[in-house]
Parts: structure tokens; C-alpha cells; sequence
């Protein structure tokens, strides 16, 4: 069951459109697997759109011409937008799948149309980078195999983690698909998984590793991040 | 488990007082108006919809963009969805204000990524899924609809609208794909399935109390 979900504050950027789309569809993958928090971006959609709409916020009305919208032809784009007949219509897709060391996982709805590159593999690791350019952010699909984990290490930046399928364990405890887990310098960890899962990962510096002999694989941090 | 988090919100509803919007009669007059425009292409109403909101989404992308000739761009991208897009609106699930503003934000967050990132990709409609919105509503009715009774109330209803019913609860069918099926409007389909439930509610409620 989840127990790690995205802040308020966060659920209100995701709302309102100002994450970057990495983090937003992190917010998105999870809400598709929690109900609660689903319920919470319905009410705060809710809230947020009556707002944004209030009447008093806008004195000007259409036709009262002022500095504010006198360079928009309000008129000649009602009639542009008119002027065409044709109606939308929503096709159902079918949902693309990847294959991670012959693992065939469903891609979630929020990545459907995202470019995602061929894999990568370091020991029990492969990743799969999501092309957004977004400059220091990167985001990822990282699939660990059954039996592998990640050594021991903290973070320079802001690292999500959110569980797309499989399950695996930290100091913190035992995550499960939708889990939505937020690190940063303060954490240290050692992820494993026993079963073997995928993670959608966004992170915005390299991981740095912490223990021992493991301080020497640094490169990996490059590597996930 | 949510404990922390759901004090918030009640913070956020009581900061929020929208006087004159939360004047039911508006609401009723806006989502009258995306209806007009889904049922028959209304251009009056659209007209209507198009006085009320595109100067406020103009005053809210200036502020979210910066540029003029951009936020423009979003008020002709965003009306014109809510054009071509109406029937995608469902007043059953949620206030029109609601609905316009998931467009104007899936808008301007395309467009936004489009400047930043230098993406033509579009990723809003993955990220913001239509059906969000009605989250609330839909459990509720899922347990109705879970009910023992449900289809002996679903009987009682005329023809037509049953076959609607069932091919949209039932068969998971869209309402464009009954249009086709049956060969009627969209128009058409979306009125009856409107009608069906509505006595369905009224039916149901009448027997849950």
C-alpha cells in the first residue's frame, strides 16, 4: 500500500501547471495509483479554476476598450476560432510498453508521448534516459533486476523516486508501486530489490556515494543521475 | 496516514470566498453555454463564453508568461479548444470554470515547455488526464452503480436511453464510438446519457435513503 506522497505545495504547482513536466508527470504517475491524492488535485482544481476566474479580479469588460487589451483584437480572434467547424475527437491510444533486460513493463499514461532513449546497463542496474531537456534535471527509468540494488549513498541535489512497478526496500522501510519518495542531502540509503522493479527517477545533481570501498564507484552516481 | 496534509486544504477553502462565482445561477448560465456549443455549435453561446473568459485568460497568462504577443497566443489556443472540445465537457462531473482551466493550463504549460525547452512534444493531455476532475464524483457513483438493484432501475428507463447506458457503464464504450455505433450525433448521445442519469440519480437516491 502507499505510504509516500507528494506535499501540498507540490500538488498545488502540479495544479497549476508550474513544475517542470519531469516532476509533473512524477506527480501524475502516483496520483493514477492513489486515490487520496487523486481526490485532493480534483479539489484543489476546483478551487484553484473558481479563483482564477473571479469576476472582481477583472474590472475591464469585453468591449471596454483599455491599455490592457487594446492590442488584442478580442472580435477578429472570436471570429478566426469560429470560422472553423471541425470538433475534436479523442482516439484511444494504446499504451506503449519498454523492455528492460527482457522485462516488458507498460509505460505509465503521463510518459505515452515522451522520447525515451535505448538502455543503458551497469551490473544489476539498467537505465533508460527520458529525453525532456530540462537542463540539470534529469529524468530516467531505472529497472533494477532481482537481487541488485543501488550502494549506499546520498544526494548532491533533489533526487524523486517514483515506483512504477515491483517493490524494493531501504533503511526507511518497504516501498510499493505509486510510492512517491522525495531524497536530498539529509538521506543516505541503500536501496534493494529483491523482486526486481522499475523506478521513474528525476534528479537534478549526481548521486554520491558514501561508504568505504563504494566512495570508488562515484561513476555510478553519474551513471543513475 | 494523510493527516498532515489535509489540514492544508481546509486552510486553502476558507481563504477562498469567490462572492459573486460561487453564485450558482452563473455557474449553471456557463456550463448552459459549453453545452449549447457542444449540442449544436452554438456561436452566440460560444460568443458568450468567449466575453467571459478571454480577457481573464489574458490577465492570467500575462502574468504567467511576461510576453504579450504569447499570452495572446494562449487566450486564440485555449478558446479554441473549448470550441472544438466542448463535447469533451461533462457538467455532470464538474463546473465549466473547472473544465476551462485545465484547458488553459494544459495550453500554457505546452506552450511554456515549447519556449524553455525548445519540446515540440505535447505532454499536457498525458500529465492531466480529463478525467481527473471528477475523481470525487466518480467513486460515488461506482457504488451505486456496485448496487444489486442498479439494473432493475436501469429497466425502467426508455429504450434508447438504456442502450446508451449500457454501451457507456457497461461496455466501456465512448460516447463517440455509440455515436457511431448507433448511428446519431454526438448531440444526441450525450443528451440522453444526460437524461438517463439523471433520473438514475434521482431513482437511486430515492432508494439509498
Amino acid at each position: 500500500m502507499i505510504k509516500h506522497h507528494p506535499t501540498f505545495e507540490m500538488l498545488k504547482a502540479y495544479v497549476t501547471g508550474d513544475l517542470p513536466a519531469s516532476l509533473a508527470a512524477g506527480v501524475s504517475i502516483h496520483a493514477d495509483k492513489c486515490d487520496e491524492c487523486r481526490k485532493q488535485i480534483a479539489l484543489l482544481t476546483e478551487q484553484i479554476a473558481e479563483v482564477s476566474f473571479e469576476p472582481e479580479h477583472d474590472p475591464l469588460h469585453f468591449g471596454n476598450v483599455s491599455d490592457e487589451t487594446m492590442s488584442v483584437d478580442f472580435e477578429q480572434m472570436l471570429d478566426n476560432i469560429c470560422s472553423d467547424d471541425s470538433i475534436t475527437l479523442t482516439k484511444p491510444t494504446e499504451a506503449k510498453t519498454i523492455t528492460l533486460r527482457d522485462t516488458p513493463y507498460q509505460l505509465p499514461r503521463a510518459m505515452q508521448h515522451m522520447e525515451i532513449s535505448s538502455s543503458a546497463n551497469i551490473g544489476k542496474l539498467s537505465r533508460a534516459r527520458v529525453m525532456l531537456d530540462e537542463g540539470e534535471i534529469h529524468t530516467s527509468l531505472l529497472h533494477i533486476e532481482p537481487g541488485g540494488g543501488v550502494p549506499m549513498h546520498t544526494h548532491n541535489g533533489f533526487e524523486l523516486t517514483v515506483l512504477v512497478e515491483g517493490s524494493f526496500t531501504d533503511e526507511m522501510g518497504e516501498y510499493f508501486p505509486g510510492d512517491f519518495i522525495m531524497l536530498d542531502g539529509q538521506h543516505v540509503h541503500h536501496p534493494v530489490s529483491e523482486q526486481g522493479c522499475l523506478c521513474y527517477t528525476v534528479a537534478n545533481a549526481p548521486q554520491k556515494f558514501t561508504q568505504g570501498i563504494n566512495k570508488l564507484l562515484n561513476p555510478i552516481g553519474n551513471f543513475i543521475y | 496516514m494523510m493527516a498532515v496534509r489535509q489540514i492544508n486544504l481546509s486552510v486553502i477553502g476558507s481563504s477562498v470566498t469567490p462572492k459573486a462565482m460561487n453564485d450558482s445561477a452563473e455557474h449553471q448560465q456557463l456550463s448552459q453555454w459549453l453545452i449549447s456549443v457542444a449540442e449544436q455549435r452554438d456561436k452566440l453561446a460560444f460568443s458568450e463564453l468567449f466575453k467571459f473568459f478571454a480577457p481573464k485568460i489574458l490577465r492570467i497568462a500575462k502574468t504567467k508568461i511576461g510576453s504579450e504577443a504569447q499570452a495572446s497566443e494562449v487566450v486564440q489556443e485555449t478558446m479554441s479548444n473549448v470550441w472544438r472540445k466542448a463535447h469533451l465537457f461533462d457538467a455532470q462531473k464538474g463546473a465549466a470554470t473547472t473544465w476551462v482551466y485545465t484547458v488553459m493550463r494544459n495550453v500554457t504549460f505546452d506552450l511554456l515547455r515549447k519556449v524553455k525547452s525548445n519540446r515540440e512534444d505535447t505532454l499536457s493531455d498525458d500529465i492531466w488526464p480529463i478525467a481527473e476532475q471528477s475523481a470525487a464524483d466518480d467513486e460515488l457513483f461506482e457504488d451505486h452503480l456496485a448496487s444489486n438493484n442498479i439494473m432493475s432501475v436501469i429497466e425502467t428507463l426508455p429504450e434508447n436511453q438504456q442502450q446508451v447506458i449500457k454501451g457507456f457503464y457497461f461496455m466501456e464504450m465512448s460516447q463517440e464510438q455509440l455515436a457511431n455505433h448507433l448511428g446519431l450525433p454526438l448531440g444526441t448521445i450525450k443528451s440522453r446519457l444526460r437524461l438517463a442519469l439523471a433520473k438514475l440519480k434521482a431513482q437511486l437516491g430515492a432508494d439509498h435513503d
